[in-house]
């Protein structure tokens, strides 16, 4: 039998209800109505989908949840929203109109104990903690704030630390190589994955086919996830699927 | 046909009851042990922690017990599956009992067992029209371990592990059909055909 299969996920960077692709977290340009772009990968081929609201205020998450229950009426894959989630209740609130995993980055570092809280509640597989990860010399330091903040925590410790909290999935994106489209950071991705227990998807930086091929193996990554490659047609999602399938990486094969 | 979607107060019911809309039903999304205990058709839902679905079950569980080993066809989703089993390591406290067996901990070196994954089914008719490659949409850190003969599909993640069970009109699959595109909506409606078929 085939093993797991590494999952393709797009990204729809949301902002306002409209979904948005940011260079390095700063000049974001409008591509389209998140349902409809997410039906359409869904169609290519998509694993998964994921929605995070760059802007994350509070008027923000109303529109994001409607923008989610939306897109779950006719979406028949898995859906993890993030951004601007930092209670409990907004956990609740957002798998209740249709997110099957949340994702949660600042709310986690100021408040480690809503992982745990919403793990014993929704069970793990709920729980995505989103890792902003900035290299610093030999180390990458986690960011919060959409990439504005610096925390002072070691990414790697920090990884490990979320999972013992009951962490079911670590989203983790390299702040240096996010946008660039020059490739994702293969040692991060590899230097996390070895250091936890639970599925590590890589994020940032991915400009070709090739990159996701590269961060899935030699990056042990269980899952990429990619918006500007896909969001501007140069590469459908079916496309990343055959070249993976021809270099014997395992993937869901679509049709 | 009446069909009640349990209700344990947490995570997104939406996708199964949009799943099941697709394959032509009508389900009532229920917290209420007498309407659940009384529905035609029972789904239980994957998503939340066995204790805290036990917790919103137990007050009911002797009737929706009686409802299922009457012959009312029944769904159990991932953790839906697990809690039509006697026990679970994730807490402490029984659970429905129909299925005979235990719950326990994956035996894989990254858990939650999170992805598409390739199954080996029989040929059941609840996998009419869904070929023997078709990959299904998993998310469990927990897997039942049936001591009676059950399964009607596996997967392998770690270990081999039941997919699917099915006694009588009782079914449970671990991994989530409403989350797996096509093959997953096929199941839906197989197991919604076989539910009228028994009425």
């Amino acid at each position: 039998m085939m093993p797991l299969t590494k999952r393709i996920i797009p990204c729809l960077d949301v902002k306002d209800g409209v979904v948005v692709k940011g260079v390095r977290f700063k000049g974001l340009t409008d591509v389209g109505d998140p349902p409809t772009l997410a039906v359409k990968y869904q169609e290519q081929g998509a694993d998964e989908i994921v929605f995070l609201d760059v802007k994350a205020s509070l008027a923000g998450v109303e529109t994001l949840r409607a923008a989610v229950q939306k897109t779950a009426e006719q979406l028949f894959v898995p859906l993890t929203v993030g951004g601007g989630v930092r209670t409990f209740e907004d956990v609740r609130k957002m798998l209740r109109v249709g997110a099957d995993k949340v994702s949660m980055n600042t709310a986690a570092v100021s408040n480690p104990s809503l992982i745990t809280e919403c793990a014993e509640a929704f069970g793990s597989q709920c729980v995505v903690v989103a890792i902003d990860a900035k290299r610093d010399g030999d180390s990458w330091e986690v960011h919060t704030h959409s990439g504005t903040r610096p925390s002072r925590l070691d990414a790697i410790e920090w990884a490990k630390g979320v999972c013992e909290a009951g962490a079911g999935e670590i989203l983790l994106t390299s702040m240096d190589c996010d946008g660039v489209r020059g490739g994702y950071d293969i040692e991060l991705t590899r230097r996390v994955a070895r250091s936890v227990s639970v599925p590590v998807i890589a994020s940032g930086g991915c400009g070709s086919m090739e990159h996701i091929a590269d961060v899935l193996s030699e990056g042990e990554a269980d899952a990429a996830l990619a918006a500007s490659i896909f969001h501007y047609d140069e590469h459908t999602v079916l496309d990343v699927k055959k070249m993976l399938a021809s270099k014997g990486i395992p993937v869901r094969w679509f049709g | 046909m009446k069909i009640a979607i349990v209700d344990y107060g947490v995570g997104n019911l939406h996708s199964i009851s949009k799943g099941l809309e697709r394959a032509g039903a009508e389900a009532r999304i229920s917290s209420s042990p007498d309407e659940i205990a009384e529905a035609e058709c029972i789904i239980f839902p994957g998503v939340g922690a066995f204790g805290a679905a036990m917790d919103v079950l137990r007050p009911a569980a002797g009737a929706i017990r009686s409802a299922i080993e009457g012959g009312t066809p029944t769904l159990g989703i991932c953790l839906g599956m697990q809690v039509l089993f006697e026990k679970s390591e994730e807490s402490p406290g029984d659970g429905l009992s129909v299925f005979k067996g235990t719950v326990r901990r994956l035996n894989a070196p990254r858990v939650p067992h999170m992805g598409w994954n390739n199954v080996s089914h029989t040929d059941d008719d609840v996998f009419n029209g869904i070929s023997g490659d078709a990959q299904f949409y998993f998310a469990n850190s927990f897997v039942c371990d049936p001591t009676e003969k059950v399964t009607i599909c596996e997967t392998v993640y770690g270990e081999r592990f039941p997919a699917a069970v099915r006694k009588g009109v009782m079914f449970g699959t671990q991994f989530h059909p409403e989350k797996s595109g096509e093959p997953g909506l096929r199941l839906l409606a197989n197991f919604i055909r076989i539910s009228e078929e028994c009425r």
